[in-house]
Order: C-alpha cells, then sequence, then structure tokens
C-alpha cells in the first residue's frame, strides 16, 4: 500500500512514523527542507522537497500509484488545494485532509462530495474537545470511548478494593445486572492483558474494560463502589483552539466555566464570543492568582494551552490546591506515561486524536471505528458485517476466528445480542470485536471475507 | 460645511407633503359638515405654497454627493420643527387654538407623538381638525420609526449606531441598507398594523373616524383620542385588549416586526431588547395589579384588566387612559414614573431613555459588580451577542446624562413659572419621554391648558428634543457647528 503524506509538521511526522511501522510505502511532501530532514534522520520513508499544493510535486511523487493521500499541512487551503490536484490526477484515489477552520467543516458536505470528494476529514483540535466531553460524561472513569454513533461505549476503569464487584466470578455476573448490560471485554492485571473467561474472577486494582449502553452507565458505576459528585466547576486553562470552542460547548452544556488565558488581547476576543464563561486574564502557573480565584474548589481542571509543561505544572498546581480532577493536553508520546505517574488524571494530544480518527480509516474492511488499549496490546474493532465476510451466516462456534479475538456484542438495528455460540451474524448487522494485536491482520481478513 | 441651500431645497418637498396631507381630513370634513373644511383648504394652500416656494427657489443648488452628518442632523430638526409650526395651521385657522403657542404645543405634541393636549373638550371639535390631529401622530410615529432605524444609527447618535449593527444580526436577515428601501419596508409594516387594529376596533363598536383616530394614537404611541375620557370613554375589555396589544407592538423594533413578516416570528423572542421590554411591561404589570387590588379595584380582573393597559400605555409612551390612575397607591404611582423614564424599544414609535440604553448601563453596572470580585476577569459589555464598544457606552451613558440634565433644568424653568412639584415633575418628564400624560394639574384626566404660556413653549421644546434623541438637536445649537 503506497501513502503520500502531504506535510511534514507534527501531525505529517506521527502519521508517517506510525504508517511506517505498519510497513506501508510512505512520501512525505513539505516546502521545508529541514522538516524532511527530520523525517528522513527517523524514519523509514521517501522525501520529497516541494509545495504539495503544486499538481507537478503530487504527480512527481507518484499520485498515480498511490492509494491514499493524507493532506495534513498546517493550513486549510494547501490541504484542500492537494485534495483538489490529488482529485483531478488520480480520481480513484482515497483523500485525507486535516481541515482545522471550523467554518470550512460546516461545509461538509462540500468538503466530501462533488469536486472534492474528501473521503475523511480531520480536525485534531474538534477531536480533542470531544475527548475532553467525553471524559467529562463519566469523570470518575479512566477511559472512555464511544460505538455505535455514541449509544454504546466502552469504558476502562480500576476495580476498587471496597467495590461490591471485588471477588466475583464473571459467570456471577448476571446476580448483580442483567446479562446484556454489562459486558466485560478485557482486564489489565499487573500490566499484563487478560482476555476473561466465565471462570476468571475481578478482583480489586484490576483495570477493567467493559462495554455498556450510555443509559446504564450510572448504575453499571455504582456497583463499581462509592461515586464521586457530579461535575459543575470547571477550570478551562488556554484559550486557544482547543479552549476556546471547550468553553463554549461547556458552558452550552450549563457548566459553570472559568477560563484562564495570558493573552489580553485573546482574552478580549473569546470573552467577546462566550456568553457565561467567566474569561481570566493571567498565568495558570501563579499561584496567588489561582488562590485569588478558588481553584481549590473546582471539581476539574482541563489544561489545554500549547506549551505541555505549563499544563502539566498547571494541573500539578491545581490539584495541590485542591482541584478534584485534572486534564492536560501533552503532545510527545514519550511524556504520556510519565504524566500519569505523577497524577494527572487524563491526557489529551491532538496527534494521538487525529491518529485515532485516521486509525479505523486505514483498517480494512467495513471498519467503521477502532480504539486501541493499552498501546498497542489490543484493539476494539466496530465493523460493519459485510454480505461476503467470512464472519456470515454460520453459528459463531463453527467460524474460523482467532482464539485471541471476541466477539463483544452484535448491533442489529436497535437490539443489541449478547453472542453466543450458536449466534449467526447477519449482513448489515453491527459487531464489536475485541483483538490482541498480534491477530489483528487475520480479524481483518475475516471481515473483508476470503472464505 | 453644510450646504444651505441644497437644505432648504428638501425642507421645501416636505413642507409640500406635510401640506398634501391636510387634504386627508376633507374627506371626515364633508362628510359630517363641520365646517372644517376652510381651515384644512386655507392651511394646506399655505403650506403646500410656502413648500414649493422653497423647493423651487433652491432648486438651482448642487444636489451632488450624499448628505453629511451634519447635515443629516440638521435636516431631521428642521423638518421636525416646520413640521410642528405648519401643522399647527388648522388648529388655529379653525378657531379650536387662538393662542399660536397652544397651536404649536398641539402640534408638536401630535408630531412627536407625545399625545399632551391643550383642548379642554375634545369632544366638541370638528371631526376634521380631530383627524388632522390624530393624523399628525401616525406621521409623526412613521417619521420616527424611519429616522430610528435608518438616518440616527448613520449619524451615530446615543449608541444608535449599536443598533445598527444589532437588528441584522446572525439570526435574521438584513433589512434593506438603504434608506428608501427601508423606509418602504416599514410603511409596509405600519400599514398593515394599521389596518388591522382599526378594523378590530371597528369590530368593536367604533365609528370609522374614532376607530381611526385610536388606531393612530396607539400605533405611533401618541395617545390623542376623540373623547375626554380617553379609552375609558369606551369601557370594553375587547377594546382595552386590542388597544393593548397594538401599544406594545408599537413600542417594539419595527426591524424585528418585519422580520416577523417575513415568516421569522422567533425575531422577536431572540432580541435581547425585546425581551427586556416585554418582561419589564409584565413584571411592572403584576406589581401593580396587586398593588392596586383591594385598594383602588376591589376585583383581581379588574385591577389586572387596568394594570396591564396603564402600563402598556405609559411605558410605550402611549398615554391612553382607561381610568384615572391617579387614585392608585403610591408605589403604582412610582412605578409609572419609572415607565415614562425607561420607555420603549429603540426602532419603535416610543420614546424616552429607552430599554437598549437601560439595559447597557445595568448591564455596565453589574460588570463592575464582578469586576471587584475577580479583578482579573476579562468582561465585555454585551447587548445580546453583539459586544458594546466602550466609545459606544460612553454615548450611551453621555445621553442619559443630557436626557436627565435636560429634564432637570426643564424642571427648573417650569416651577419657575409656579407651577406645583408633582406637576412639574412629571409634565417634564411625560413631555421629554413624549409620553402625553403625567400627574397633578397634568394628570389623565386634565390635560395641559392649564399651563403658563412659557411652561408650554419650555414642554414643547422637551417634547421635540426627547423625539430627536437631544444631541440631534442640542447640536444645531452649538456655534462649531456651523464653521466650515
Amino acid at each position: 500500500m503506497k501513502i503520500i503524506i502531504v506535510g511534514a509538521g507534527e501531525v505529517g511526522y506521527h502519521f508517517a512514523e506510525w504508517l511506517a511501522q505498519e510497513q506501508k510505502e510512505v512520501v512525505v511532501i513539505d516546502i521545508d527542507p529541514g522538516a524532511l530532514q527530520r523525517v528522513s534522520n527517523h524514519l523509514d520513508v521517501q522525501i520529497m522537497t516541494g509545495s504539495g499544493a503544486n499538481p507537478r510535486v503530487l504527480e512527481e511523487s507518484g499520485l498515480k500509484s498511490a492509494d491514499i493521500i493524507l493532506a495534513v499541512t498546517d493550513k486549510d487551503e494547501v490541504n484542500l488545494i492537494a485534495c483538489f490536484f490529488a482529485n483531478v490526477i488520480a480520481p480513484h484515489i482515497q483523500k485525507v485532509a486535516l481541515i482545522r477552520n471550523p467554518d470550512y467543516v460546516f461545509y461538509r458536505e462540500a468538503l466530501t462530495r462533488d469536486i472534492l470528494n474528501i473521503g475523511l476529514v480531520i480536525n485534531p483540535e474538534m477531536e480533542v474537545v470531544n475527548s475532553i466531553l467525553r471524559i467529562m460524561s463519566a469523570p470518575e472513569v479512566e477511559e472512555v470511548n464511544e460505538f455505535v454513533g455514541g449509544r454504546i461505549k466502552m469504558l476502562g476503569k480500576h476495580l476498587p478494593e471496597d467495590s461490591p464487584l471485588n471477588g466475583l466470578k464473571l459467570m456471577q455476573l448476571p446476580d448483580k445486572i442483567e446479562r446484556n448490560r454489562m459486558i466485560i471485554a478485557a482486564l489489565v492485571r499487573d500490566e499484563a492483558l487478560i482476555i476473561p473467561k466465565g471462570r476468571d474472577t475481578l478482583r480489586g486494582g484490576d483495570f477493567v474494560y467493559f462495554v455498556c449502553q450510555s443509559r446504564d452507565i450510572e448504575e453499571i458505576l455504582r456497583l463499581f463502589g462509592k461515586r464521586i459528585n457530579l461535575l459543575k466547576n470547571i477550570l478551562v486553562v488556554g484559550g486557544g483552539n482547543i479552549g476556546f470552542p471547550l468553553a463554549k460547548e461547556l458552558e452550552a452544556r450549563r457548566f459553570n466555566v472559568k477560563l484562564i488565558e495570558k493573552d489580553p488581547q485573546r482574552c478580549q476576543m473569546i470573552s467577546a464570543k462566550l456568553k457565561r464563561t467567566l474569561v481570566l486574564q493571567g498565568l495558570a502557573t501563579d499561584q496567588k492568582f489561582l488562590e485569588e480565584e478558588n481553584i481549590g474548589h473546582m471539581d476539574m481542571v482541563v489544561a489545554v494551552t500549547w506549551d505541555e509543561e505549563m499544563n502539566i505544572l498547571s494541573c500539578l498546581l491545581a490539584k495541590q490546591l485542591g482541584a478534584k480532577k485534572t486534564i492536560a493536553r501533552v503532545n510527545k508520546v514519550p511524556y504520556i506515561p510519565l504524566v500519569k505517574a505523577i497524577g494527572i488524571d487524563h491526557i489529551v494530544s491532538p496527534r494521538l486524536s487525529a491518529i485515532n480518527t485516521l486509525f479505523p480509516y486505514m483498517r480494512r474492511g467495513k471498519v467503521i471505528s477502532s480504539v486501541s488499549i493499552r498501546g498497542k496490546a489490543a484493539e476494539v474493532l466496530e465493523a460493519e458485517a459485510l454480505a461476503k465476510s467470512a464472519i456470515v451466516g454460520k453459528p459463531l462456534k463453527e467460524l474460523q476466528f482467532p482464539k485471541e479475538a471476541l466477539f463483544l456484542c452484535i448491533f442489529r438495528g436497535d437490539e443489541v445480542i449478547i453472542p453466543a455460540g450458536d449466534t449467526v451474524i447477519e449482513p448489515g448487522d453491527r459487531v464489536l470485536i475485541l483483538s490482541t494485536g498480534a491477530v489483528i491482520p487475520l480479524v481483518e481478513r475475516a471481515l473483508i471475507g476470503k472464505r | 460645511m453644510i450646504r444651505w441651500s441644497f437644505m432648504f431645497h428638501i425642507l421645501g418637498s416636505l413642507v409640500v407633503c406635510i401640506g398634501l396631507c391636510m387634504l386627508f381630513p376633507l374627506g371626515f370634513s364633508f362628510y359630517y359638515g363641520d365646517g372644517s373644511a376652510g381651515p384644512l383648504l386655507i392651511s394646506a394652500a399655505i403650506t403646500v405654497s410656502l413648500g414649493l416656494f422653497l423647493y423651487l427657489f433652491f432648486r438651482g443648488s448642487k444636489v451632488k454627493g450624499a448628505i453629511s452628518h451634519r447635515e443629516g442632523m440638521a435636516i431631521t430638526t428642521m423638518g421636525w420643527l416646520a413640521a410642528c409650526i405648519f401643522g399647527g395651521l388648522p388648529f388655529y385657522f379653525s378657531g379650536v387654538l387662538p393662542h399660536v403657542v397652544d397651536c404649536i404645543f398641539e402640534t408638536t405634541s401630535g408630531f412627536t407623538t407625545t399625545g399632551a393636549s391643550v383642548i379642554q373638550n375634545v369632544e366638541i371639535v370638528a371631526p376634521g381638525i380631530l383627524f388632522w390631529r390624530s393624523l399628525t401622530h401616525w406621521l409623526g410615529g412613521l417619521g420616527i420609526v424611519v429616522l430610528g432605524l435608518a438616518i440616527l444609527p448613520f449619524l451615530g447618535v446615543g449608541g444608535m449606531q449599536l443598533y445598527k449593527a444589532e437588528v441584522p444580526g446572525p439570526v435574521v436577515d438584513k433589512l434593506k441598507p438603504r434608506l428608501k428601501d427601508t423606509a418602504m419596508i416599514l410603511w409596509k409594516v405600519y400599514v398593515a398594523f394599521t389596518v388591522v387594529e382599526t378594523i378590530l376596533l371597528l369590530l368593536g363598536g367604533m365609528n370609522l373616524l374614532d376607530a381611526l383616530c385610536h388606531t393612530f394614537g396607539t400605533l405611533a404611541t401618541g395617545g390623542f383620542s376623540t373623547k375626554n375620557a380617553s379609552i375609558g370613554y369606551y369601557n370594553s375589555v375587547y377594546i382595552d385588549v386590542v388597544v393593548t396589544i397594538f401599544m406594545l407592538l408599537g413600542g417594539i423594533n419595527f426591524a424585528l416586526h418585519f422580520q416577523a413578516f417575513r415568516g421569522k416570528p422567533l425575531a422577536l423572542w431572540r432580541d435581547a431588547e425585546c425581551r427586556f421590554f416585554l418582561g419589564f411591561w409584565l413584571l411592572l404589570t403584576l406589581v401593580v395589579t396587586f398593588n392596586c387590588f383591594g385598594k383602588t379595584y376591589d376585583s383581581l380582573g379588574k385591577s389586572l384588566q387596568y394594570a396591564a393597559f396603564t402600563v402598556a400605555s405609559i411605558t410605550t409612551t402611549t398615554g391612553f387612559a382607561t381610568g384615572n390612575f391617579e387614585l392608585w397607591p403610591p408605589l403604582s404611582l412610582c412605578l409609572l414614573l419609572l415607565c415614562m423614564f425607561v420607555g420603549a424599544s429603540v426602532g419603535s414609535t416610543g420614546g424616552a431613555v429607552k430599554c437598549m440604553r437601560i439595559m447597557v448601563v445595568l448591564k455596565h453596572g453589574y460588570r463592575e459588580i464582578i469586576r471587584l470580585i475577580h479583578p482579573r476577569a476579562v468582561l465585555r459589555l454585551k447587548l445580546g451577542d453583539q459586544v458594546v464598544l466602550p466609545e459606544i457606552f460612553a454615548s450611551i451613558a453621555g445621553f442619559i446624562f443630557l436626557y436627565l440634565g435636560l429634564a432637570a433644568v426643564s424642571m427648573f424653568l417650569v416651577a419657575a413659572t409656579g407651577v406645583d412639584l408633582v406637576t412639574t415633575i412629571t409634565s417634564v418628564m411625560a413631555c421629554i419621554g413624549n409620553v402625553g400624560p403625567g400627574l397633578g394639574e397634568v394628570g389623565p384626566m386634565d390635560n395641559y391648558a392649564g399651563m403658563p404660556v412659557f411652561a408650554k413653549w419650555i414642554l414643547s421644546l422637551d417634547m421635540l428634543l426627547g423625539r430627536l434623541e437631544i444631541y440631534t438637536v442640542i447640536i444645531l445649537l452649538l456655534p462649531r457647528f456651523y464653521k466650515k
């Protein structure tokens, strides 16, 4: 598979890194030789100097024989033009564009159809805002992912020692809650991923991944033990292209929002556009200022400035003052485990968000969305069962399906089905599959349907 | 610089129009055979010929180029002044008002949609003259809406430029940018309301003359009636309700009405000022209802009926009365004084300070309090989604200061003529706010006939100043205005 990446910036570099690891053939185009140098020094990819908006450069990069073009420069217009010429030069090619300006995203239809025919529009900042909102929908849960348009959630949470579930065998779970309302997908115990069977026991300290319908969350979380109060007061640090739209969403959801931004002019601009948010001008690392504004009473602090060190520091400071939960925006991937270790509750990263959006698109078969668990240890895929797919038309126990992969649930219309050995998947069903990283290619093959 | 000959040329055409309008009442004159045809025709002849003279004499002037800010203010004030003078001729020639000052007062009251009258007994006045008197309301109301929506925002008087940007907003599509188109649109809305209310009043049992006169008084938020007891004469719940509704409509920004007519009735609700205006009316109505219940009125329904009507009448600056509200308890009277000060919406036919400015000043005060709690907060003054820039706020604060200052000076001058305190205060507030009736000697059951001559001149000037947003008139008194 050949992939052309236009733009060797933050996102482009990361895509290139990931795709190169997956043994794809990658060409990176950028106008800045310095950025390209960095790419070629670290990654096994082909580079090419020139503007991605230039059709001649695109053609020379071998666009005609490529499968996908990722237009991910910092400029929306360059990305759009690159997609436009890609469409002219190689009409069959799949196009993915990074579009940040919300006004363009508003015309998503025009981008994805007609002249441009872009397959996927990625807006990393909006993805981050959405993931923050997802975290807030269940603040005490460590990981939240959504499937089937938000109706199904997969949550990841530590099981406290005092939970009624502690010491329970999985087969006994229906005593506590109906079978099809909470499906345990995986456990992480002592840093090892376990795909549990009925005889396995839940223990305090386990990190539990489970799937449920959005409306059942409240009840399930009660099984985990004491609930913390619902979120009310939220501090957003940084009024940039994440903080500002985030504050807008939060105030629309009736949270009490305070926003700290250091640039006085930016303050004026966002204060004019926000309705109920209190915009404060200052540095979120100024302890006096934080005390003055009573930051210790915040239920959640979200630090999303450009400066990740600043985000980490302000989260720690707020936590020390008494803030309950913190979310920090961190760009450098190596930082992520460190940051969790020092007590920041959640990490968001535009880069990872962009990749998570691209992830299912790059998977073959009709994969609608996918989420990785514990780095690359496992993956949960949401896919549509095609008529020619190998998983269709036979009872599950007769399928030749890897043992390390598991059907979590099946959606047929509005119905949620918990698969058993004699369940038969019909074409058009949506399936949620948990698979360890090693057998992903096998699962993919089964989905496409080489019988 | 101001092109005076050009100004007079325009003024001439305006005067001709006023003269021609004097022919409309002739229908009623002939129908009733009341002898008002002669005076009306003489007045029309004088007005039209003087207007034509101005128009033709200054025709040679260059009429190229747009009207400048200064010219805009000059022509606005001159036009209203000319209307107030020429419009008084029918009263003079018919002998209804023998003194010049009374004629000027009555006409000014008409064209500024104030509704303060010096006619002792309107029921004996010839129908043709009465119709002309109410017609001045209607013409003045239309004039003021066009002025408020098209000219004042352009001139940037008293924070009105804010509203220029406010009205089109993100939800509603734009009022046509050109003055002529704006005027045509508003004219249609205004006429449509007039037709509907007239029909509703006819159904309520009024004859055509009364229905038209009261409609003119309602929509222009004027307040001239053809009965001494005003709307109270009819003693009908139906008429009270119809008039209350149309007074409120007249007190709402006509640009919003236009949006509603275009199939976006939600525009009314989305507008912050309109919500404030209706909320203010509702709140005061409830307070007055319960304040008067058991004291002035013995049933809750009656109390509500009178309270809703009177609060609407005063806060829209109409000035119709259904009863003698002077008998109300002190709290209710104080609230009516507040209504006289607050007034209606910008871009409506109503007068006084107007809700938009009150809102901006209140929000500013609130903002200052928040600033004390959060010293580092960045707070922008906003009206709806629109940011109020500091210079616009300064213009609004300046307007309110000028308004109060002017009211104070007028009160001193009126008091100097020996009028009692309550009458002085309320007559000035009622005239500068274009309301009409006040309390005391100028209460709803009395009129301004008994006021001293000097006081009448002062009050006439107040009506004009209040109507033209003060700045527009007062600027003409500065010598600097005339320098090149």
